[in-house]
């Protein structure tokens, strides 16, 4: 282990608390894997983010899909453009090298890259389990195969890998076996109140501390298929803020607005319009 | 170093591998751990795989380093006994006072917590197991209180039946939500639901057929011309009805709950439905089988190409099958007897199946299981009864 391990803790928009830091430091230590699991909106992508910024270190972000196969995040094969300049024969490209027509996929960029990376694999759970096992293999061995070329490329720099899970799906015994595993609980308001404190350090603080309590109690609600999260909470904050007309002190009295930016399925936002005008809830 | 507690940790169920051990080693070389504090969070981030857990790797860790009280599993199942009880006591207070032997006026005067305090004492009055008795409570018993009993029409105090037959379930409403805590185990089921796909090309043609192009280009003398095909995708749909009622089903839960979360990893399209015991009016799309009714008839809408795989233990009282007034709960009464529904069912999704938890060899000692059986082709629930039943699903005609 090189003694000049760099250390996170913490960037200028994210709040982190001590365990998530030492959980960082440890995986990036380890040169393991870290699967963050969490309610959506606790702030899994934003962490990689994070990491990037405080370590500047780039970011490369991989979307899983579930259509998506290993190999379109290894490299592609441009078949097409090499078709097409053998017919044409007017680029630079040696159309005979099929090298000049293989592409990096957003692993391939992390491992080619000049620099360590930070790779962030964002939900990983909507592709299918061979996907993810594969996908492993290759960041454990941190090296993969061009078959088309039949050549090798390994990874320059060990990137810091950021994996995250909603949870659709459970992973599977060896994927998990492989990665360092940490569940982000939703925050509590003491920590939300920081989080807002970030995003927005001019703010009144009465509209901060209405609008934290009001949306806790918003949360317990039951019955809602979609529970508002942190990300909600700041564009609710940011739609208050940008009325003129809003008085905190009105928020106080009971009075909601923008309620669709909480919740965003109509089921939802019927019901909990309902329960706020029906049992007067505050 | 820590081997004591990490075999703690597996004795309590917590699944942790000997990999994940050794690299809470390496983490511990590292120098980044210094203070029990570090330490809790690196074993718990390397050897914790999932946030189901993490309340049980707290209690041993409080246990094992703090010298904390382990879990008391004998404890609570006195505790969950007695909450049943006082369940069953605010529903009927005559059947409990009668069963106990108490004065129903006597009990009446008692509050919720003295009634616990009542029931506990009872429960430890028997000075261990008795199973089989017929006095107080216990499993097995001929006595009406306990559960596992023979003695028809008494009731039952939790537990997972035997005799099956108990008339109308005492304790209703007490769910199992597969969907939540299935256990990630015998990724082999998984295997076995892959072969039951159905590609088909759907969607907009945005894939580049290389062959066709290719060929297609020479045709042309050299002059391009791309092909673009559309992609392959499983367009197969699913319905999954669950017996998820009674107890006669728990003996069967970790590998229902298993079935259920492959066939949500595998298929894009499965619509899960829950019954009891058996299919009568309605199924029910939450667990629960209360909010969210589904009437059988509406299937006559659904794609008859859908596959409809039935899961249950196919066990139950004959005339719950047969009578046309079977139900055991009052308001399903529309004079259709179930066996003639689950007809209409295999009618409905000619590509269908049932599979049973219950081991073959057993299934001729219980009547209503070849009854169904006669309706939907019965397998097995292991891996093998699995295969066969996929091969059936997919076979032409």
């Amino acid at each position: 282990m090189s003694p000049a391990q760099p250390n996170f803790s913490g960037a200028a928009r994210y709040v982190l608390d001590d365990e998530l830091a030492r959980i960082v430091n440890i995986s990036m230590a380890l040169e393991m894997p870290l699967l963050l699991k969490g309610e959506p909106g606790t702030g899994k992508t934003m962490l990689a983010h994070a990491i990037a910024e405080a370590l500047k270190m780039p970011l490369i972000v991989l979307n899983v899909k579930s259509s998506m196969k290993l190999v379109d995040a290894l490299y592609q094969y441009d078949t097409l453009t090499r078709l097409n300049d053998s017919r044409f024969g007017d680029s630079s490209r040696d159309v005979s090298n099929i090298e000049d027509y293989i592409r990096m996929g957003k692993i391939g960029q992390a491992f080619v890259a000049d620099q360590r990376t930070v790779l962030l694999i964002d939900e990983i759970d909507k592709a299918d389990t061979d996907f993810q096992d594969d996908m492993l293999d290759v960041l454990d061995q941190m090296e993969f195969d061009i078959i088309e070329i039949d050549k090798t490329v390994r990874a320059r720099h060990r990137p810091v890998i950021v994996i995250t899970s909603n949870a659709k799906k459970d992973l599977s015994d060896p994927f998990l076996g492989r990665c360092n595993f940490h569940h982000i609980a939703f925050p509590d308001p003491k920590m939300m109140r920081k989080i807002i404190g970030v995003h927005f350090p001019d703010l009144d603080r009465q509209l901060i501390d209405v609008a934290i309590e009001a949306f806790y109690r918003l949360r317990e609600i039951d019955g809602v298929e979609k529970k508002p999260a942190t990300r909600e909470l700041i564009n609710w904050i940011r739609a208050l803020n940008a009325d003129p007309d809003f008085n905190p002190k009105d928020m106080a009295k009971g009075e909601l607005p923008y309620l669709g930016v909480l919740f965003k399925k109509s089921g939802d936002s019927a019901r909990v319009a309902n329960v706020v005008s029906r049992r007067r809830l505050f | 170093m820590f081997i004591d507690f990490f075999y703690k940790l597996k004795d309590q169920g917590v699944p942790v591998s000997p990999t994940a051990f050794l690299t809470l080693h390496r983490a511990l070389k590292t120098g980044l751990v210094s203070s029990l504090d570090d330490f809790y969070t690196a074993a718990r981030t390397i050897l914790v795989k999932s946030e189901r857990y993490f309340d049980l790797f707290d209690q041993v860790f409080a246990h094992h380093f703090e010298g904390a009280e382990l879990p008391d599993a004998e404890g609570f199942e006195v505790d969950e006994i007695a909450r049943l009880m006082l369940e069953q006591w605010l529903r009927d207070p005559k059947t409990v006072a009668d069963a106990l032997g108490m004065d129903e006026k006597e009990l009446s005067r008692l509050t919720p917590d003295e009634l616990i305090e009542y029931f506990k004492q009872r429960l430890a009055e028997q000075k261990g197991r008795h199973d089989g008795g017929n006095r107080w409570i216990g499993t097995g018993g001929t006595s009406p209180v306990g559960h596992s009993g023979y003695h028809p029409g008494g009731m039952r105090v939790g537990g997972v039946s035997r005799g099956k037959s108990a008339v109308k379930v005492a304790l209703e409403r007490r769910y199992k939500d597969y969907s939540r805590s299935g256990p990630l185990t015998e990724a082999m089921i998984g295997e076995a639901l892959k072969r039951l796909r159905h590609l088909v090309p759907t969607g907009p043609k945005d894939q580049v057929d290389v062959d066709a192009t290719i060929y297609q280009t020479m045709k042309n003398a050299g002059e391009i011309e791309i092909v673009f095909s559309r992609s392959l995708k499983d367009r197969l749909k699913v319905i999954l009805m669950i017996d998820n009622g009674g107890w006669s089903m728990d003996p069967y839960i970790p590998v229902v709950q298993t079935l259920f979360d492959y066939a949500r990893a595998q298929f894009k399209e499965v619509k899960t439905f829950f019954f009891h015991n058996t299919v009568y009016d309605v199924v029910w799309k939450d667990p629960a089988r209360y909010r969210e009714p589904h009437g059988v008839a509406e299937f006559s809408r659904y794609d008859p190409e859908t596959r409809l795989i039935m899961v249950g233990d196919a066990s139950m009282a004959p005339y719950e099958l047969m009578a046309t007034d079977g139900s055991i709960y009052i308001n399903e009464r529309s004079g259709k007897p179930s066996i003639a529904q689950l007809k209409t069912l295999a009618e409905t999704f000619p590509r269908s199946c049932w599979l049973n938890p219950v081991s073959e060899r057993m299934w001729g000692y219980t009547q209503t299981i070849g009854a169904i059986a006669r309706i939907f082709p019965m397998f097995e629930l292991s891996l093998d009864g699995l295969e066969k039943a996929v091969t059936h699903l997919m076979a032409k005609n």
